[in-house]
């Protein structure tokens, strides 16, 4: 029992069970519990003012909690022991380096503060800014800086680290380039938390995404089945052939068909009886059915159910 | 990597950014300097009442305190608002480094400007104002370090107060300018005078005064316990005010 216990927490980056934080009279969090297994991504996504910063800051050792327990890495971080703070890798929303120091010194400096670092010349090729490692700090672009950001925060060679809105403000391809980087430290094993207002950027790189609403947990699981998400209901669309009405469509009953414009609209359970019969029926009147979509719903249609934050 | 070798790292990155950023140097070295020649030059060599310094050796001391104060207070108090608001303090607080050689290598870099500067203005005293090597140099070492401790003290404890760095040149220049003029830095006031009395609430004139005093030949030590008390008080409030109250991350929204 004992050997086996041992065994899974080694399994186990983080866990957290009921964890509360009152600032005043605010209740930021109302008993959040995590768990996130080594070399795994986790997408916490919330609205502002949710507690997702809060969660993570009291992750990282920043913050005291108020009830509940905590470890990562197997320790507590509000002990702050040197131990876990140099497996931890922390990227946070503002670039935080001296402007008048070069790149390649801000990592060189920050390689020294840990125990086992990596290659200094590596990392600021990893984050690509090789070209720039002579250049002063304060000479760099936002979105160059948000990559420094990134290297200093792997220069220590972390087992965990913490992405606070990583890709906020970069361009398309800059955002596939930061992705690339996260999928790499999870190859190599690494834990990575992150958070993120972009449904596609969870989507693309979390093993389990964790909707934090309200300082509560209120749905937590991979981004294909969150929500129930792979059970929702199926959204069939197209356009209305000439000469048709609503009425004319052999729907089953229960499926009300709404007009969207020039599109009509229905959502199902289970799409595929329903759409043979009405391919079968537009092909009898020579028709076809034009633009015709059928959709799953998205991780942002969950998000937005889950959290209240649904669309007019 | 042990705490001492990663302070004096430290204390090699803060050199080379502060050199790097041409405002602090400028406030620290060129300002006294400029101001040592400018003054020096138009205050004569008559005798300051009441001491054995001439008016344009009288500047000399001065200006080594006032290029101290920018060393330890204004810089101090600069850097680490700038650093707490742009998130630096925050993020190293994120590394294993220890705060003692964090802080370490700020006070080492601190120490390191304060000697520099020293020798310099020191060295145009001796050059052209004929100005005589401190008589009294464990007085004048024992002043500086009690000047080096207490200003940075009160250089950390008045980021408390800084609410955002927007404010931080107003609050740090505003709060000591008024205390610099009545404090003789760039006149001697002469002691039992309002000004004086009032000067004496605060740190700079006792530096002064006790640098005066370590300059000056004369029997005993040069040393002037009563100055040195009234700046390691100031210095215990402003750490212990600090300790209570400082912020290592910027305020929330």
């Amino acid at each position: 029992m004992g050997t086996s216990e041992t065994a899974v927490d080694t399994e186990i980056a983080i866990s957290v069970r009921g964890l509360t934080k009152t600032y005043g009279s605010f209740e930021a969090l109302r008993g959040i519990d995590l768990e996130v297994r080594r070399g795994e991504v986790l997408a916490l996504l919330g609205p502002n003012g949710a507690g997702k910063t809060t969660a993570v800051e009291i992750l990282e050792g920043y913050r005291k909690r108020d009830g509940g327990t905590v470890s990562v890495l197997g320790a507590d971080p509000e002990r702050r022991d040197r131990d876990l703070r140099a497996k931890m890798g922390i990227v946070l929303q503002e670039c935080a380096v001296d402007p008048y120091l070069t790149v390649a010194e801000a990592v060189t400096q920050r390689a020294g503060l840990y125990p086992a670092p990596r290659s200094v010349g590596e990392v600021i090729e990893l984050v690509g800014l090789a070209p720039k490692a002579k250049a002063r700090v304060k000479t760099l672009s936002g979105g160059q800086q948000r990559r420094l950001d990134l290297g200093l925060a792997l220069v220590g060679d972390p087992e965990l680290i913490f992405l606070d809105e990583p890709t906020t403000g970069f361009d398309p391809s800059a955002r596939r380039e930061a992705w690339d980087v996260v999928r790499g430290l999870c190859a190599e094993g690494r834990t990575v938390v992150l958070t993120t207002h972009y449904m596609d950027e969870a989507q693309a790189l979390a093993d389990t995404v964790t909707v934090i609403a309200a300082g509560q947990v209120v749905a937590s699981g991979p981004p294909d089945t969150l929500g129930g998400r792979d059970h929702g209901e199926t959204t069939v669309r197209f356009i209305l052939p000439s000469g048709t009405s609503l009425a004319d469509l052999p729907l089953p009953g229960g499926v009300v068909p709404t007009a969207r414009g020039e599109f009509v609209e229905f959502h199902i359970a289970e799409p595929t009886s329903v759409l043979h019969t009405l391919t079968a029926w537009a092909l009898e009147r020579g028709e076809v059915l034009g633009g015709l979509a059928v959709s799953r719903p998205s991780l942002e249609d969950i998000y937005l159910a889950l959290t209240g934050e649904d669309l007019p | 990597m042990n705490d001492l070798m990663v302070a004096k790292e430290q204390v090699r990155y803060e050199q080379k950014a502060y050199w790097r950023n041409p405002m602090a140097a400028i406030f620290t070295f060129l300002f006294p300097i400029v101001f040592l020649i400018v003054v020096g030059t138009s205050a004569g060599s008559a005798r300051v009442p009441g001491t054995s310094l001439r008016y344009d050796q009288y500047t000399v001391v001065a200006m080594l305190t006032f290029g101290l104060i920018a060393a330890c207070y204004t810089n101090l108090a600069m850097a680490i608002c700038n650093r707490r608001e742009t998130g630096v303090l925050k993020r190293m607080r994120g590394t294993p480094i220890s705060v003692g050689s964090y802080i370490g290598g700020i006070i080492g870099s601190v120490l390191i400007n304060v000697a520099i500067l020293a020798v310099v203005v020191v060295g145009i005293g001796m050059a052209f104002y004929h100005l005589h090597f401190p008589y009294h140099v464990g007085a004048t070492l024992v002043t500086l370090v009690v000047g080096i401790v207490t200003f940075g003290a009160i250089g950390v404890a008045v980021t408390v107060i800084i609410p955002n760095a927007d404010a931080a040149p107003a609050v740090i220049n505003g709060l000591y300018f008024p205390i610099v003029f009545v404090s003789g830095v760039f006149y001697p006031i002469s002691s039992g005078s309002v000004l004086a009395q009032i000067a004496d609430v605060f740190p700079i004139r006792h530096m002064i005064t006790s640098l005066v005093s370590a300059f000056e030949s004369g029997p005993g030590s040069g040393l002037r316990p009563g100055d040195l008390l009234v700046m390691l008080a100031w210095a215990v409030g402003a750490l212990v005010f600090a300790s209570r109250r400082f912020r290592w991350e910027p305020k929330h929204r």
